[in-house]
């Protein structure tokens, strides 16, 4: 479906591709309105900060090597 | 039976009947009060953390953008009927509190990337050989620490100062000791996400030390929340 809002992912060299998935799971996993005092959604929100924390991570890591890359170039 | 909810709305005709949501399910909308919220009927007790998942979900929370800004919740809200149109209830004024403060906006976010000065670097490579040179070492990572963190509050407030006249609130998080130094949430109303591109796009170009990540428009998953519900719930101050 054509959007008027069409989102963004601005960088300066990193794959767009990978950087809106990890920004979408930035999101999704680590924001947004909780219906506190649920045990599903308790139990729930372990895994997620935990996978939430390995996104960014992983992000930053990605991002490290690319201007590691640059740097030698 | 439980439903997996998605987001709330506050104009049901921003939803498309057509929407799929998690593994291809039917959303339906659900009208609680005077707001109403995107569902999907789910027969599991917990639902899995797939990317997959994860990315369905966005998917039905976007859908709605163009027409009106969603509160959207986090993913794995699972509940029932009853305990939905319980929260709902209870919290409308804040609630509404929250539309009427996200309405007509989307949320831009922003991540600042660091390399640490070569001057750091160095120090922490230093060898620890006698007692002076443990305090030694000691004491330049106390004042690392300090410098790190006054360069983070300088980006904080340099970025700041680049968009506060453009964004109606922010969420802000620094982090000195990372290499992600700063990720920022800006709520942006529509009619200014132009100029915040160009504004930002402008102020990249003065920092070249820094390293950027420009993202947007979301729905606003960082200003959904509302303010003191764990203390609420768990009496936590």
């Amino acid at each position: 479906m054509s959007s008027s809002f069409d989102q963004i992912i601005v960088s300066e060299e990193w794959e767009s591709t990978d950087l809106s998935m990890l920004e979408t799971l930035d999101h999704v996993l680590n924001r947004g309105l909780v219906i506190a005092g649920e045990i599903t959604i308790s139990v729930a929100d372990i895994d997620l900060i935990f996978i939430g924390l390995n996104v960014l991570v992983s992000s930053v890591e990605t991002a490290n090597e690319v201007l590691r890359k640059r740097q030698t170039e | 039976m439980k439903l997996y909810a998605y987001c709330l709305v506050e104009d049901p005709d921003a939803f498309d009947a057509s929407t799929r949501g998690i593994s291809g399910a039917t959303v339906r909308l659900l009208q609680i009060d005077e707001l109403a919220v995107l569902v999907t009927d789910f027969n599991a007790d917990t639902i899995a953390v797939t990317r997959e998942n994860a990315l369905d979900h966005a998917a039905v929370v976007r859908s709605v953008l163009d027409r009106t800004t969603p509160l959207p919740f986090r993913f794995g809200t699972l509940v029932t009927e009853q305990q939905l149109r319980s929260y709902i209830s209870a919290r409308k004024p804040a609630l509404q509190t929250r539309f009427a403060h996200v309405r007509g906006c989307v949320e831009m976010s922003v991540k600042v990337i660091r390399e640490l000065s070569d001057e750091i670097k160095t120090q922490s490579r230093d060898e620890i050989t006698t007692g002076t040179s443990f305090l030694e070492e000691k004491r330049r990572e106390i004042l690392g620490s300090e410098q790190k963190t006054a360069e983070a509050r300088e980006i904080e407030t340099w970025l700041h100062e680049q968009v506060g006249g453009l964004i109606r609130d922010e969420q802000v998080t620094i982090r000195p000791s990372e290499k992600l130094v700063l990720a920022a949430a800006h709520l942006v109303e529509r009619d200014k996400i132009g100029q915040y591109k160009e504004k930002t796009a402008a102020a990249r170009k003065n920092r070249p030390e820094l390293h950027f990540l420009f993202s947007g428009p979301w729905p606003p998953y960082s200003f959904a929340n509302i303010e003191l519900e764990f203390k609420t719930q768990f009496g936590v101050s």
